[in-house]
Order: C-alpha cells, then structure tokens, then sequence
C-alpha cells in the first residue's frame, strides 16, 4: 500500500500518477487509488435514486477480496503469526485468489478447502498460483453437522492437520477482513460520492464488506442506509452466503445493517445479463444480485446509491452458458 | 450408529490394500482424508482406517453409507478406533 514515488536502484521507481509499479501489491486499493465508481444509466428505472457500481474487478487479482487478503496476512505478519508456518484457508475462491497471489510474493505456501460447485476456473487459477485446492462438500461430515464443510474441514487442519503447520486465516472471524474494508473500501466511498452517499448495498457473504463500510459511512452520517443482499437456501450464486444455511459470521455487526432483501437467483442472473448487454458491464452473479435488489430501492427512495460488484464474470463461464443455452449460436 | 456386521478378530480380520491412520486429527478430517483414500481404491478393495476422534464412530459408518462403501467390521480401542472399509460398487 505503498504510494508516491520511490526510488529503486535498477528500476524507474514508482509513479502512481503515470501508472507505473515497482511492485504489483502496489495497485492494492486506497483512498489515493481508489477502484472506480461508475453510474448505472440503463439497468435502473428512472427515477430520483442514482445508483453507482463500485468495480472491485479492477483490483490487481480481480475482485474485492483483494483488500481482505491484504490485511488479514499484514496482520497474521504483525502478530508473527505467520512465522515458518503455513496459511489454510476457507474460501469460495476470490479470498483464496488473493491470498493465494499474495502468498505467493511473500513466499508462503497455502492450502484451500474450497466449496463444492465452485467454477473450475477458479480452482485451476488457485493451482496455478501455487496453492494447494482441496474441494469440499458442504455436508461434509454427513452426521450432525452444519453447513459449510470447508470451514470446518480448514479449521480442523489449523488445529490437528500436519503438527501445527498451519495457520488458519479464518476470513469469517477474523477482525482484519473488517478493517480492509473500514479504512479503504469506506473512505473511498465516501470521497468518491463527496459525502453524499444515501444507500450502500453489499451482498452477505463473510459480511466484512457490510460491516467495515456500513461502520465507517454510519461513522460519516449515520442517516446512511445499510442493505444487505442476502439469496435463497440452495442458491447458485458463488460467493453469497444465506443465513438460512449458512452459520452467521463473528465477524458480522447487525448494528450497522439498517435492511436485509432476499434476492432469488433468476432475477439475479437476469439483472447480470443485462448489465452485459445495456451496460457493457462484465459482471459476476452476485453483482447482479446486488443490482437487482438496488433496482428495486430505486421506486420508493431518492438520493445516491452505491452497490458493490465483487468481482467479473470472467470466472463463471460454466454458470453463464446454462443460463445462455443455444442464445447466441447459430440456428440451423 | 450402525453396527458393523463383524467384529474384527485380527485371525481375520479383513485384508486392506490400503492403510489410513488419522490419528490426532479431529473431523471432519478423518472423514475427508477416508473418502480420498476410498476414491482411489477400486470396487470391492478394503481401507484399514485408524481414527482417534471419538466423531468418527458416527461419522465413518455415516460415510460409508453416504457413498455406498460397505463397512465390514470396526474395532473400538478406546482411544482409537480401526474401521475396515469395503470400496462399493464391486459386482
């Protein structure tokens, strides 16, 4: 997070003025080099609500979960956490690809415990980083257990799995995901919409997003509206988390939500599909979730909206050809 | 939980082509690393499974019916257990 000019003896030095990086972890995201926020002009109806996207995808490893990796290895770092051992982590494949990328420049190995029915893309994107991929099906232990088997199956290789080798990052627990988002995705936020952000919209997933921004813009104005994007049980909406399954995140402050909206996963790949097509926006699924649930505030409220898209659709090819089936091929 | 149809008596005890031990490790690990060990088995061959988690003497008979493996005869040690673990789909 560094920024400004520096001086290297064989490099040009960078210059984030020109674009120009002595190091990729240098295009991690801060309020001096924030990721853009465009304006949906076509996907929401007409009205006195103006909804802004914030673009995650352009983050150095493509999503939002950049900012959480970040912080969660500077701090396993700064409480020498990490020292000569190894990082496991539970993850639906952004946090895991960013933690694997960073991992990587800093020279630790990391093993995941990935969801079933994630993209194999990302799965293959993991290995390529180096990472160690370990899927996992939900019901994992198939004797009274909750959901999610991959945090489980993380949590119990932190604790008996290779003789306290391994470290477990433990996003949905851990305060630092929180903190990515309170001091750079909120502060960003806040001077890209000069103060006058009304609604922030984010999907539930480890909930950091929602509690990190919706703290530090209800800290701005406490008149800021929270919105969580929440799907149904048995969803296909990679990255959204629902309570009705999914056990709920010690990192999760309800005191900054103010609205939960349960989005189906039809209208949600729906909206993803027209803001391909109206907005030449390359989303992924949950961003379509976002806008859909945003789209529907846009009626009853005024003022200015900013939603979040976690990522691009680059990685969901498999999902986006079933809801495609023969459009776009030719006819016989 | 489901009784194994045998008890294992070591004179016969059924023959493992392969032997897992998951000692020390708590689940749902022991039950993730068996269902590796069974995938690369063929049809019909057996797992010696060690576990010391208590979980597992619910969770590996639960497996085995999840997946349609056959568990043959268990052994409970106390501290650890051995389960014997037939790979399904043998004719």
């Amino acid at each position: 997070m560094t920024s400004g000019l520096t001086d290297t003896a064989a490099g040009l030095g960078t210059d984030r003025h020109v674009r120009r990086y002595e190091d990729i972890r240098e295009l991690l995201p801060d309020i001096d080099n924030p990721t853009p926020l465009v304006r949906l002009n076509r996907v929401v109806p007409d009205g006195d609500l103006d909804v802004y996207l914030k673009l995650e995808w352009l983050n150095p490893f493509g999503s939002i979960k950049d900012r959480a990796a970040a912080h969660l290895i500077a701090g396993l770092e700064e409480r020498g956490a990490l020292d000569g051992k190894e990082l496991v982590e539970a993850s639906s494949g952004n946090t895991a690809i960013a933690l694997a990328a960073l991992a990587a420049l800093a020279g630790y190995r990391l093993t995941v415990t990935i969801p079933d029915g994630v993209p194999e893309d990302k799965k293959v994107q993991l290995r390529m980083l180096g990472a160690e991929v370990w899927p996992t099906p939900d019901d994992l232990c198939p004797v009274d257990h909750p959901k999610d088997g991959a945090i489980a199956l993380a949590r119990s290789l932190a604790a008996t799995g290779g003789g306290n080798r391994f470290v477990f990052v433990n996003q949905y627990e851990n305060a630092d995901n929180v903190r990515a988002h309170y001091e750079t995705t909120g502060p960003e936020i806040w001077r890209q919409t000069e103060g006058r952000v009304r609604y922030f919209i984010a999907g539930i997933g480890t909930t950091g997003t929602l509690t990190g921004v919706g703290r530090y813009l209800k800290e701005q104005d406490p008149d800021v509206r929270v919105i969580a994007v929440e799907p149904q049980r048995g969803h296909k909406l990679p990255g959204l988390k629902s309570f009705q399954e999914a056990k709920q995140p010690g990192i999760l402050d309800w005191g900054v939500i103010d609205e939960v909206i349960q989005v189906d996963d039809e209208p949600a790949y729906a909206m993803t599909k027209r803001l391909y097509r109206e907005e030449a926006l390359m989303v992924g699924p949950s961003t379509g979730a976002i806008v859909h649930a945003a789209a529907g505030l846009a009626g009853d409220n005024h003022g200015l909206a900013v939603g979040v898209s976690p990522d691009s659709g680059l990685k969901y090819g498999e999902y986006f050809a079933e809801l495609l089936g023969d459009e776009g091929t030719p006819a016989i | 939980m489901t009784q194994p149809s045998t008890s294992t008596d070591p004179a016969t005890a059924p023959v493992a082509k392969d032997v897992l031990d998951c000692s020390g490790l708590l689940c749902p690990l022991p039950v993730y690393r068996a269902g590796l060990a069974l995938d690369r088995l063929e049809p019909g061959d057996v797992l010696e499974l060690v576990t010391t988690d208590p979980g597992s003497l619910e969770d590996i008979p639960a497996l085995a019916r999840q997946r349609g493996d056959t568990l043959l005869s268990f052994e409970d040690r106390g501290i650890s257990q051995i389960f014997y673990l037939a790979k399904g789909g043998a004719s």
